[in-house]
This record gives structure tokens, C-alpha cells and sequence, in this order.
């Protein structure tokens, strides 16, 4: 159980002497006798190496402008791209008003070769028109592939003029598939885009109550943000924006207003949190609503910002009513989970923030890791000043915000945030490794070849990650758990979020198809006097590998 | 014929194709112990290996290159050929394909040059490289597809004497319809080289331990001697000549071509077999007479559910030709088809296969008259509207068909590439009189199930209506 240094060694031997210095960078055995461990991150990706890492593309619409329901969202470009992001991502929402809402569809501008050689603006000029025509939406968003910046498409002039033509807002993303290293430049570009465009562009001058809260970078996969939107109106929250799962232009344009942003995906997301801060005084509190006691710190954390005893009251109220339906169904799928070991491997956040359901359940994460996170995701933002800028990180442009003169209010005055500080993760991230037992590894940008040397190595009971490697861990008879899409399931965050997830891996660890991997006709004689007994073993939990 | 204006409109909406690229990784995978790595950025890769990877539950390795702005602005050799080190020490394929993306087409990546240096310098001169000039912008993944098979050929084959085998091209079908192809070729008792195969890789057995590269796919010997076989029968009449490998083969090596429609139908099975007849001259073995007896039985038996059925038919060019013929020969109507492209060979043909029945054809009350229409450069949004103009009951064809389904209650046979909202897209099963009778039943039950679901409640309708009875 467990590796030690020269056992990676001995694993990353099938690279090139390069390749392998440089992947020895990206893997971490934690040790908890270290006060700080360093890890490389949001590095250039190996060519090559079958990595799991996507394009600025996929961050920018895919992940962060995709979500939102009442934008036609056009992709320019040619075909592939628009078709890859239809309706993948698995990101609910209610609708509203039927004739807003955009979410299955997919809008390209088809760019064809001529198109390439003559330039796309005309067409994506003409491409807007008719959608304003057709469809009237809230706001469009033009997001650019590859050849879009490379012809010099000027999108953003095209956007400008399309705005005043209709009166509509029109707002372009250059977040062209080559730009950064991964899909993390696309949600900069996004955060960028949002923050210059939407919020802030709603007339709403006052929060409609005191507790009045923003959740961001919260994707609404599965239904999740509905679980925690449903406990946080209990309680008496105003939730005003969801950034992005099930948003909204309508909403997202008045999340000024707002007292607190709650920050669930630091990776995606970060950038807008810091930007209200700077611009409206709200700060933002790390909240995690993954796992019962994630989630129940949360919330507590809020109740600890707000200071009010009333809300601190209900906050109780409605954890303790939770607790007492969800709590009986969780010990029953415990007594299976527990023991087991998890690789938990997922975008930029969530590598970290399933841990704790993990291991409220028995169950350890014995490997985790991001596939495009930044060194802060592992190591806590006091690391960021000391971030090395490189060419591949500077090019996307930092978007500079002043204090708005009519709408800054500082939420919280210094001293107090100071106090703050002391008690909850206010505007702080301490990042994955420092919640990492001693032992377990972690691994940056984990490649298909490693997947599944690791997985033989270190034998998982279950392996987290998404659908292009989840079939390598099939074949090699280890259950899996998409964690981006959830295999169709889900809500996993909150009460009832955490008793489906429990109930979706334990299933996992009890399918009877485990125990027809050997054929009869490899095991013992069955006419032997042993045999019931085998027999008796085989049944139930799965058992290959104990 | 009737046909719509090529579409006048910037917008699409909802489309029924992908790009070159994703088309292109597929014969690759039917290569025994290929790799692909595609130049551009990872995005690329990433995205075309989730959705084939969805569409088939199977692992799907393809590279990247990993272009980002350096490599865009200097250009992207180091990344390719560094790819190409990183994947052959890690996978040690014996064929690598090389695929192009926008970007590397955009920026001007001459892959040819680079793959020639590439194995000069490394003194892997007689290494197959594949380099398949794939834009997306350029074609659709159909096209992606027929082009790599012939870049396989023209990098792999040579003159070889005659070996009495024949080539068998096919365009993009599932491993199972793969697999039924290989039995009937083995019944008839021809001896074949099938390209692409990848009725093992992409459909691979659970086995332990985990290989990298499963087994299967067409020997790489076997694609060297193509040109010593008899002749060609590759299931490509929709091909455009640019894109045909059977025509490569027929110019350069003087193997003769027949093209046929894929064996999807009883009449296209008849022309397979046929075919196979006449390289044989053995009878048809009573196996396959059983078989095709038995089609017939269940077309006889099916043939009052399915004159209900009007179609809409789209996915690839090949596919949707055989799946138009299938309905016609069973009195279902399709009344359009499309593939997402112009598709100027498919409209010819449609249109003979359309005069040959409509003779026969009554006019069923509602004056829409016979198909097959194509619909040329079809999004789903134009499919949408042409379905209720034309009072489609039916739709078949891949998963982006859903949205019929969501917006106008039309129920969906799923069939062709990609199915991802529904596991087994790799087994579905329509070639051959067995597959096409397991087809006719999905389309026949499908029909009654919309028939029967409402059943009750129509005839209350029709007969009660007004009237205070209850329904019991």
C-alpha cells in the first residue's frame, strides 16, 4: 500500500529522459511532516502524452459561458467545436420563460474554407441578425475557435456594431482553442468577458434582503446548485446569481448586489470573486458543498460572516433536520464504503472538494489531482505572488477593476475582516495538499498511461474522473465514477446530493457483474466439499481484490 | 424532385455533422496497432475522444500536439515531432496517423515535410507515418473518414502479385455490423481484406490484463498486398471520386472497383451477396437462404404496421442511402433525408431510387406524395420544419436526433454515429438479412409503440366524443 519515490521513478521510466523530468514535477507524494510541498501546475501540456486536458475553447464556453440559459450562445468557427459542446456538460436548468431559454441548442457560423480564405465577419454578422430575429434573446455571446484569430476576424468590432444595431447585448470571447495551456485560459477570458458585460449592467441598487448571497462557480451538474439553493432559502438566504449553473443574463447583470460571494469551483471562477471585491466591496468565503460536513461548515461559515443570531438559529434548525433524514441512509452505505480507496482526478476543483465525501464514507483518496488547475488549487493562494508569469500565462489579458464609485460599499471594514479571517476561509483557499494524508499521491495532469500504471499499482476500489478514462479503468475491472457528468446521475451536493452520490459508488463497490470476471471454469472444481463456502465468499461485495 | 434551396441562412442550428478530423480518427482504429495524434490544439483530441469514446464505452487514445500560441506564431514542428516521440516510446504502435486540425491547416503546417524529416532524423525511414490533411473546415466527418482510408492505402500499398483475396471497403458502421459483414464474407467462403476493422478495437471484450492498443484491426501486411487482390467491392456509392480508396486502387494498381450500398436492406444484402457469387461461383449457402427467408417473413408479416411510417432519415451519406432504400422496401416513406452537407451524389441517387418506386406507390391521403427528399446542407432546425411540414412519424438516425423527439414528439430509431444518449452505440446491429430483420423490427415496434401508447384515448376521441361516457 502506498508508493514510495522510487516506485514513481520506476513508473515514469517509460518516458523520455525529458519527459519524465518534467512529469516528475507534476507528482507529489504527500508527506505531512513537510510544512509546504511544492507541485508544478498549469504548465504546458506534454505533446504526445493522451492528457485529459481541454482548450480555452472548452473553458471559456464549454465550462463557464455555456451554463447560462437565456444567451444564444454562436459559436464561430467551423462545425466540430459547436457540435462538441452541445449539451455535454450536463448543466441543468428551470425554465423560466420557455421563449429564453437556448440551452439545447447549438449555434455555429459553419465557417467553411472560403470563409477561412475571404474572413467570417460578414457571415457572423449576418449569423446574429437572424438570431435576433429568430429568437430575441437576452444577450448573445459570439465565443472563437481556432481559425478566428488567426484570419483576423475581428469579433469584438462585429459584436460592438451587432449591439447597436439591435439593442441587444452582443458580447465576443477570443478564447481561441490555442490560447493558454488548458481549458483554465478559456474561464479567465470568460471571467473577464462576464465582468466587463453582464454584472453590474442590471438596475438593482439594493439587495432585496440583508442575506443576500451569490454562488459561483457552481455548474448546476445534475441538478447540484438546486439542492443547495433549496437549504439556502431555507434558512433565509437570498441566492441572487448562480455563476453559471441554471444563470441567467437576467440575474447575473444584478449580482452586485449581493452581501456575499460564496466560492464553490475556486479554479474557474476566482477571477470574478476577486473582481467584486475590488469593485463592489463584497468579499468572498471558500464554502464547499460536497459532503455532509463540507457542507454543514459551510453553511456555518456563512451564518459566522452574517452575525446574526436569528439566522444562526435557523442555520441549526434546518442542519439538524437534514442531519436526522439523512444521516440513517448514509450508515447503511458507510458499512460498505468503508475501507475502500478512491483515485479521485477531476478538473480544477473538485480533484479536491469530493475528498471529504470520500471520506465521510470510509473511504480514502488515495490519488487526487486537477487536470488543469494552478499551483494555488494545490497549495492555498499564499503561493500566488510567487507564481512564476511565463509566456503561456501572461497573454491573457488581467482584466483591471476599480472600486465602482456609485456601487462600492465595503461589506466588511478591515479589522473585522481580519477577525473574520481568523474563524472561516474568507477570501482564502488553502488549496488540496494541506488536506492530504501522508502517502497518497498527487498527480498533475494525469495521463492516460499513467491512470493505468497508477491504477495497478495502488489497485483503487473506485476510480473518480471523467468519460475518456473511465473506460480504462472498466477494462481494468476497477468501478468508476464520472466525476464531471456524474454518469446521469446526480445531484451529489447537499443532504440529498450526499446520500445519492453514497447510494451511486456503493453501487459501485456491490454490482454483481464483479464477481463473474473469472469464469467458473478458472476457479476450483465445484465438487468439492469447499466450495460452499467460496461460494458464500463470492456473493455480495466485490472481492477480487482483497 | 423536390428540393429544398441550399440553405440561404449564416446560421446553423442544432447540426447534423462534425468536422473532418473525428471522421478521420475512426479507420485508424480499425489498423492493427495504429495511433493517431492530431496536430492542433489538445481541444481537438480531447473533444473527438470523449465523443467517440461515449459513442462506443471504449477507451479511445488519440494524441495531440498540443499547439498553443508559440507553436502558433513559430509554427508547430517541435510540438509534432516531440509528439511523435512521446507516443511511439509510450505506445509502440507499427502505424501512426497524423491528422490535421483548423489550426495547424491555418497556420500553413506542411505535415508532410515534418513527418518525412521526422523519420529521416530518427532513422525510422520505412516507418508508415500517415499524414491525412484533415481541416475542419473543409469537410464533414464523412468525407474525414473516406480520406484516411485512402491515405492508409496510398501510404501502405504496394503491387503485389495476385493473391486471389478481394478488398472490401466500408464506411462508417458499427463493430457489429462489422462483424456480420466479416460472416458473411467467411460464409460465402471469399477470402477478404476488410478496411478499416475495427469491430475488435472499438468493441473489445472485457479481457485482462488492459492492453494500450487492443488487438484487431486490419494486419498491416494485409493493406500492403491490397493490390494483388481480385477486385474491390467497397460499400461507397455515395463517394465522391477525391474521397474514394476503391478508386485509388482501381488508378493505381488497375484493381477493379464495384461499388455497392452497404448491406442494409434485403435488396442491398442482394447485391452484397450477389457479388460475392460472382467471385465465387459457389451457390449460396442454404444458411443464408434461411436467413434471408427469414427477412422476408417478418417484412410480409410487419408490411400493414409500416405503411403508417413516414420517415426522416439523416447521418452519413452511406448509411442514410441503405437506410432509404430499407424503408422503401418496406412501404415506409421516408419523406426527407439528410446529412448535414450537399451530398451531390447521394441526391442523384435518392432521386433514381425514388422514381423506381413512386410508379408503385399510392398516394396515401395526404397528398405529400413519396420521398426521398434531400435536403441538401440540412441543420436540425431545417429538419425539424421539413418533418411536420411533411408529417414525419419517424426519425432515424444518431442521437442528435433527440431534439425531434424533444420538440415534436417524433420518436427516434437510433442508428449510425454518434449515439451518445444511449449505451450500445457500437452494437447496434443492422447488416445483412439478420441485421436488417432486427432493424425492421426496431422501426416496425417503434411505429406500433407510438400506435398503441395513445390507442385508448384516440379511438374515446373519435367515437365518444362529446358524450358523457367514462373510460374503462
Amino acid at each position: 500500500m502506498g508508493l514510495r519515490e522510487q516506485d514513481i521513478d520506476s513508473i515514469l521510466d517509460v518516458y523520455p529522459a525529458k519527459v519524465k523530468r518534467n512529469r516528475k514535477k507534476h507528482i507529489l507524494l504527500r508527506d505531512t511532516a513537510l510544512e509546504t510541498q511544492e507541485i508544478e501546475a498549469n504548465a504546458r501540456t506534454i505533446p504526445g502524452i493522451i492528457s485529459n486536458r481541454g482548450c480555452a475553447f472548452a473553458g471559456c464556453k464549454g465550462v463557464v459561458l455555456g451554463p447560462l440559459k437565456d444567451f444564444v450562445h454562436i459559436v464561430h468557427g467551423p462545425i466540430g467545436c459547436a457540435y462538441y459542446t452541445w449539451g455535454t456538460r450536463r448543466n441543468k436548468a428551470r425554465i423560466e420563460d420557455p421563449k429564453q431559454y437556448f440551452l439545447n441548442y447549438c449555434f455555429s457560423t459553419d465557417m467553411q474554407e472560403s470563409d477561412i480564405v475571404f474572413g467570417g465577419e460578414k457571415k457572423l454578422a449576418g449569423m446574429i441578425d437572424e438570431v435576433v430575429e429568430t429568437f430575441h434573446p437576452n444577450a448573445i455571446a459570439v465565443t472563437a475557435t481556432c481559425p478566428v484569430g488567426l484570419i483576423g476576424d475581428d469579433i469584438q468590432a462585429v459584436a460592438r456594431e451587432a449591439e447597436k444595431r439591435h439593442g441587444v447585448p452582443v458580447m465576443a470571447f477570443n478564447c481561441e482553442g490555442y490560447r493558454g495551456v488548458s481549458q483554465s485560459a478559456g474561464h479567465h477570458i470568460a471571467n473577464n468577458g462576464l465582468m466587463e458585460h453582464v454584472i453590474g449592467r442590471g438596475d438593482l441598487e439594493e439587495p432585496p434582503t440583508r442575506f443576500a448571497v451569490n454562488m459561483l462557480g457552481e455548474y448546476n451538474i445534475g441538478g447540484d446548485s438546486w439542492e443547495i439553493e433549496r437549504v439556502l432559502r431555507d434558512i433565509g438566504y437570498e441566492v441572487i446569481a448562480v455563476m453559471t449553473g441554471g444563470g441567467s443574463f437576467e440575474t447575473l447583470k444584478n449580482a452586485h448586489v449581493a452581501n456575499l460571494n460564496l466560492v464553490q469551483c475556486h479554479r474557474s471562477i476566482n477571477y470574478i470573486a476577486d473582481m467584486l471585491e475590488k469593485k463592489y466591496g463584497t468579499p468572498w468565503l471558500k464554502i464547499n458543498f460536497i459532503g455532509i460536513n463540507n457542507t454543514i461548515q459551510s453553511l456555518r461559515n456563512m451564518a459566522v460572516y452574517f452575525g446574526d443570531a436569528k439566522l444562526q438559529e435557523r442555520t441549526e434548525e434546518v442542519i439538524a433536520r437534514e442531519m436526522s433524514r439523512v444521516e440513517p441512509v448514509l450508515e447503511q452505505y458507510r458499512k460498505i464504503c468503508q475501507g475502500k480507496t478512491a483515485f479521485c482526478f477531476v478538473g480544477g476543483s473538485r480533484g479536491h472538494n469530493y475528498q471529504g465525501i470520500f471520506a465521510e464514507l470510509g473511504v480514502e483518496t488515495i490519488l487526487a489531482g486537477y487536470e488543469f488547475a494552478h499551483r494555488d488549487d494545490y497549495e492555498g493562494r499564499a503561493i500566488i505572488p510567487q507564481i512564476k508569469i511565463n509566456a503561456d500565462n501572461q497573454n491573457i489579458p488581467e482584466l483591471t477593476v476599480e472600486p465602482d464609485k456609485k456601487r462600492f460599499r465595503m461589506k466588511v471594514s478591515p479589522e473585522k475582516m481580519a477577525e473574520l479571517q481568523e474563524k472561516i476561509p474568507l477570501c482564502e483557499y488553502k488549496g488540496m495538499i494541506v488536506e492530504m494524508q501522508s502517502s497518497s499521491l498527487i498527480v498533475d495532469d494525469l495521463n492516460h498511461f499513467e491512470t493505468e500504471a497508477f491504477i495497478e499499482r495502488l489497485k483503487p476500489d473506485i476510480f473518480c474522473s471523467g468519460i475518456k478514462d473511465k473506460y480504462v479503468a472498466h477494462k481494468m475491472g476497477v468501478p468508476s465514477k464520472q466525476l464531471h457528468s456524474y454518469d446521469y446521475s446526480g445531484p451529489y451536493y447537499g443532504f440529498k446530493g450526499a446520500v445519492k452520490f453514497a447510494q451511486d459508488i456503493t453501487m459501485g463497490f456491490v454490482s454483481p457483474t464483479w464477481n463473474y470476471i473469472t469464469p467458473p471454469w478458472k476457479n476450483k472444481p465445484l465438487l468439492k466439499g469447499d466450495v460452499q463456502k467460496e461460494e458464500v465468499q463470492n456473493v455480495g461485495l466485490y472481492t477480487k481484490r482483497t | 424532385m423536390e428540393e429544398q434551396a441550399v440553405s440561404y441562412r449564416s446560421v446553423n442550428e442544432n447540426p447534423c455533422h462534425m468536422c473532418m478530423p473525428i471522421g478521420a480518427i475512426l479507420p485508424f482504429k480499425g489498423v492493427e496497432r495504429s495511433m493517431v495524434l492530431i496536430h492542433g490544439s489538445q481541444g481537438c483530441s480531447t473533444y473527438m475522444r470523449r465523443h467517440i469514446s461515449e459513442h462506443f464505452n471504449e477507451p479511445v487514445d488519440v494524441g495531440s500536439s498540443s499547439l498553443n500560441e508559440k507553436g502558433t506564431v513559430y509554427g508547430g514542428e517541435a510540438n509534432l515531432k516531440q509528439g511523435l516521440d512521446n507516443l511511439i516510446k509510450i505506445y509502440h504502435p507499427s502505424l501512426i496517423g497524423v491528422l490535421t486540425t483548423c489550426l495547424a491547416e491555418t497556420i500553413g503546417e506542411d505535415i508532410d515535410r515534418i513527418g518525412q524529416e521526422y523519420l529521416r532524423e530518427r532513422k525510422m525511414d520505412n516507418f508508415p507515418l500517415v499524414t491525412v490533411p484533415t481541416p475542419g473546415y473543409g469537410h464533414s466527418h464523412s468525407e474525414g473518414f473516406s480520406l484516411a482510408v485512402k491515405r492508409i492505402l496510398a501510404r501502405l500499398a504496394r503491387k503485389s502479385p495476385s493473391h486471389g483475396r478481394i478488398n472490401v471497403l466500408v464506411p462508417n458502421i458499427s463493430p457489429a455490423d462489422l462483424r456480420e459483414i466479416k460472416r458473411l464474407l467467411e460464409i460465402m467462403g471469399v477470402r477478404y481484406t476488410l478496411l478499416p476493422d475495427f469491430s475488435e478495437t472499438l468493441d473489445a471484450p472485457f479481457t485482462s490484463p488492459y492492453h494500450k492498443i487492443p488487438s484487431g484491426g486490419t494486419g498491416l501486411n494485409s493493406i500492403r498486398e491490397m493490390p494483388g487482390a481480385i477486385a474491390t467491392l467497397q460499400m461507397g456509392v455515395t463517394l465522391e471520386e477525391g474521397f474514394s480508396p476503391g478508386k485509388y486502387l482501381e488508378e493505381e494498381y488497375r484493381v477493379p472497383l464495384f461499388n455497392l450500398p452497404l448491406p442494409i436492406g434485403l435488396e442491398n444484402t442482394d447485391t452484397f451477396i450477389r457479388s460475392l457469387q460472382k467471385v465465387t461461383g459457389a451457390p449460396v449457402p442454404e444458411i443464408l437462404l434461411k436467413e434471408r427467408g427469414r427477412l422476408l417473413d417478418a417484412m410480409v408479416d410487419a408490411h400493414k404496421y409500416n405503411f403508417a411510417g413516414r420517415c426522416i432519415i439523416f447521418g452519413e451519406p452511406e448509411l442514410v442511402y441503405a437506410m432509404a432504400g430499407t424503408c422503401l422496401e418496406n412501404g415506409v416513406t421516408p419523406v426527407a433525408v439528410a446529412t448535414g452537407g450537399k451530398g451531390a451524389k447521394l441526391k442523384t441517387l435518392l432521386q433514381t431510387l425514388r422514381d423506381r418506386y413512386a410508379a408503385d406507390a399510392p398516394d396515401t391521403g395526404n397528398g405529400k406524395g413519396v420521398g426521398p427528399v434531400f435536403l441538401p446542407e440540412a441543420d436540425f432546425d431545417i429538419m425539424r420544419r421539413t418533418a411536420r411540414e411533411r408529417g414525419a412519424n419517424l426519425a432515424i438516425g444518431h442521437s442528435g436526433g433527440k431534439y425531434l423527439t424533444e420538440k415534436e414528439g417524433i420518436p427516434l430509431v437510433r442508428m449510425g454515429f454518434p449515439i451518445h444518449d444511449r449505451v450500445g452505440g457500437q452494437r447496434i446491429f443492422s447488416a445483412g438479412y439478420a441485421g436488417t430483420t432486427v432493424f425492421l423490427d426496431r422501426i416496425t415496434n417503434t411505429l406500433l409503440e407510438r400506435k398503441l401508447s395513445g390507442y385508448r384515448e384516440r379511438i374515446y376521441r373519435q367515437f365518444y366524443r362529446g358524450k358523457k361516457y367514462d373510460l374503462v
